[in-house]
């Protein structure tokens, strides 16, 4: 009953809302040119991702600002129109169909791989260019979509720097592979898997619940196949419980894990075990020296920046300059110039394959360090 | 063999811990035939106080040096705020409603439940808390085993609470009342016993073991968040059912077998039905012997 009077009332809300924009349409700008570009921006801006969704927007801003500075795209200027998608698939798809209908001319979004699958469709009907900073599942750009990009890496890619540095530098031959059953939990752990093929041998193959406190049981089936290391796919708590309890039941093995582990959490709850386990994860972007304007710019008007805050930014750069050559905003058009164009961002050069990936997977292995995530060099 | 042991030993801590609360359930169920559905928030309850204790002495210096004593203070306090917490319940909650239909002190249950996980939330935040304090890991070799302190300490204190809620049971006069109460509500009022204070007992009781097993799991995992008393008040519940509901006896040994179940379940059968198991086991038990391993058909009451 209640949901059906929200619903109504947005309705009605929605209603009132393209009135008025009929209205001031029909009066203010009456056969007149768009006198501005529009992007959109999609992604959790609101619940408990929401500080992901904010780093996210802020690095498009800063971006959107840069250029409107210096004259804007094709001598107007850009306009950002933010999203919020609740890390929901079903809103995804609602707010993709929003902002399609407000005339962006493309959009940097979303942030988690189940959103930005279902919404890239919606994009590539209207034949809208999308480019993700985050979303890393192998299938988002495995569809087909020929106006479907990202800045970010993927899980295979992902997977196999993992596995390489398994096999190469930790010397693991009995590798044990465990995950939260998710679908980046588990896509992460078997592409992990898949890239060992013939160099090491997987002892053990298991999941544990998600949310789960007690892993004993599975760790210690784990720990009598005697593996040189253990591989986890999936988020930092279950990853932080892990850790402690293998220690816990005498495990030697250290833990190797993916993006989903980077959290200070994970170091608070796996305690002195935390020492000496390694994940995946993009470089360190002080490290990197043409990301030191963007660092300055971005703390100076954000404060810290998030993880992901300079793939946003890159991306909206690469979307803003293909436009600007293209001379115009027919996606079909700009789509063929994000792609053809080589783009020198804050992370370095970026280019895209035919798929709509980047051409160099941008992992690298962090390792814990005296109570610290370190980059390994 | 060395296998086999470790999960022994990791089913029968995991077991322990479901006892403890489950004997919570079953008490309740025993004197007002009430599924206390807040129960399990009142374990949440005892694991955050342990923690905010064992911080607070941590923060002040006490707690590496003295860490035996520390963790007696905590125990002492979680146990007295979840005691407080247990009363409050059955007296804003239960009581009230004890001349109404069974179905309404099962909504306010779950009502409280609600109200208590998201007043821990609202309060304490929802991410997890941390155990401030390094404890010992190293475990004791065991025939090929490991036992960390904490599976032994949680074995033991188990044990022994166990022991002495059954002397308590057996042996007092308040454990004769509380007999005699879940045995006939009317004719225990008619002989003098104060049935209203009896059944706040039990509920006393029952929340001071549930603080107990709060805090052991805060010390053994070393991480809590609100969402604890969920999952392991269903689990719980499933070993009071396990054992017959109402059974203090059935409740250990639901509990014990529960644990027992799901180790040795996910260890040789697939951890991907951990929990699929343990419900399943309790679907079949309900089939066959509806009353539980331990309890005793009831007539049903007109």
């Amino acid at each position: 009953m209640a949901e059906n009077r929200t619903i109504s009332f947005l309705q009605f809300l929605n209603r009132l809302v393209f009135l008025v924009t009929c209205l001031i349409l029909f009066v203010g700008c009456a056969g007149k040119e768009t006198a501005v570009i529009k992007i959109g921006i999609a992604g959790p801006m609101t619940g408990d991702q929401s500080k992901m969704g904010m780093d996210f927007r802020n690095g498009v801003q800063l971006a959107v600002e840069e250029w409107n500075a210096k004259g804007g795209v094709l001598g107007k200027p850009v306009q950002m129109l933010v999203e919020d998608d609740q890390r929901d698939p079903k809103q995804a798809v609602s707010v993709a169909n929003k902002l399609v209908k407000s005339g962006v001319a493309g959009v940097i979004g979303h942030f988690n791989s189940s959103c930005s699958i279902p919404a890239s469709r919606v994009y590539a009907e209207a034949k809208i260019p999308m480019i993700t900073p985050a979303s890393t599942n192998p299938q988002l750009t495995d569809q087909g979509l020929p106006m479907v990009f990202r800045v970010c890496g993927r899980d295979d890619q992902q997977g196999k720097v993992a596995a390489d540095f398994a096999v190469e530098n930790l010397k693991a031959r009995r590798i044990a592979v465990l995950h939260d059953k998710t679908t980046y939990g588990q896509g992460l752990a078997d592409e992990f898997k898949r890239a060992l093929a013939g160099r090491a041998e997987v002892v053990y193959y298991g999941s544990i619940i998600q949310g789960d406190r007690d892993f004993r049981a599975v760790l210690t089936t784990l720990k009598a196949k005697k593996p040189d290391l253990y591989f986890f796919g999936g988020i930092y708590p279950d990853a932080g419980l892990l850790a402690r309890q293998a220690k816990e039941l005498g495990l030697t093995a250290p833990m190797l894990s993916g993006d989903g582990t980077i959290d200070v959490k994970f170091l608070e709850i796996a305690g002195p075990a935390a020492e000496g386990t390694s994940l995946t994860f993009s470089p360190d972007p002080a490290k990197i020296p043409t990301a030191k304007a963007f660092l300055e710019a971005y703390h100076k008007k954000f404060g810290p920046h998030g993880p992901y805050s300079i793939y946003a930014y890159d991306a909206t750069y690469v979307l803003l300059s293909a436009i600007q050559e293209a001379g115009t905003t027919d996606g079909r058009k700009v789509s063929e110039m994000i792609r053809a164009r080589i783009h020198q961002g804050a992370l370095g050069t970026i280019r895209f394959d035919a798929k709509g990936d980047v051409t160099q997977a941008p992992y690298v292995v962090w390792i814990t360090k005296g109570g610290k995530f370190e980059e390994l060099r | 063999m060395d296998i086999l042991l470790q999960q022994l030993i990791n089913g029968l801590t995991l077991g322990a811990v479901y006892a403890l609360i489950a004997l919570g359930y079953t008490m309740v169920y025993g004197i007002i035939e009430l599924i206390n559905f807040a129960h399990g928030e009142i374990y949440m309850i005892g694991a955050y106080v342990g923690i905010i204790v064992l911080t607070l002495l941590t923060v002040i210096g006490f707690a590496p040096a003295h860490l035996a004593l520390a963790i007696f203070l905590a125990l002492l306090a979680a146990m007295l705020v979840c005691a407080a917490y247990g009363y409050t319940l059955e007296r804003v909650a239960y009581r009230p409603l004890r001349s109404a239909p069974r179905l309404s002190p099962l909504i306010s249950a779950v009502g409280m439940s609600i109200f208590l996980q998201n007043y821990v939330m609202l309060t304490q935040g929802s991410a997890d808390k941390v155990l401030p304090l390094a404890l010992p890991t190293e475990g004791i070799a065991l025939m090929g085993a490991q036992v960390s302190p904490m599976q032994g300490f949680i074995l033991l204190t188990s044990v022994a609470l166990m022991a002495a809620l059954t002397l308590f049971i057996r042996k007092t006069r308040l454990g004769k009342a509380m007999r005699a109460t879940a045995q006939d509500r009317t004719m225990a009022a008619l002989v003098g016993i104060p049935v209203d204070r009896i059944i706040a007992t039990t509920f006393v009781v029952g929340s001071i073991l549930a603080a107990v097993a709060g805090v052991m799991v805060a010390l053994y995992y070393g991480s809590i968040n609100f969402f604890i008393g969920y999952s392991a008040g269903l689990k719980a519940f499933t070993a009071a059912v396990l054992g017959g509901i109402g059974n203090i006896p059935g409740a250990m040994v639901g509990g014990v077998l529960l644990g027992l179940l799901e180790s040795l379940g996910a260890s040789y059968v697939s951890s991907e039905y951990k929990d699929a198991f343990a419900f399943g086991i309790l679907i079949l038990l309900l089939i066959f012997r509806p009353q539980g391993l331990l309890g005793e058909r009831v007539p049903e009451k007109v």
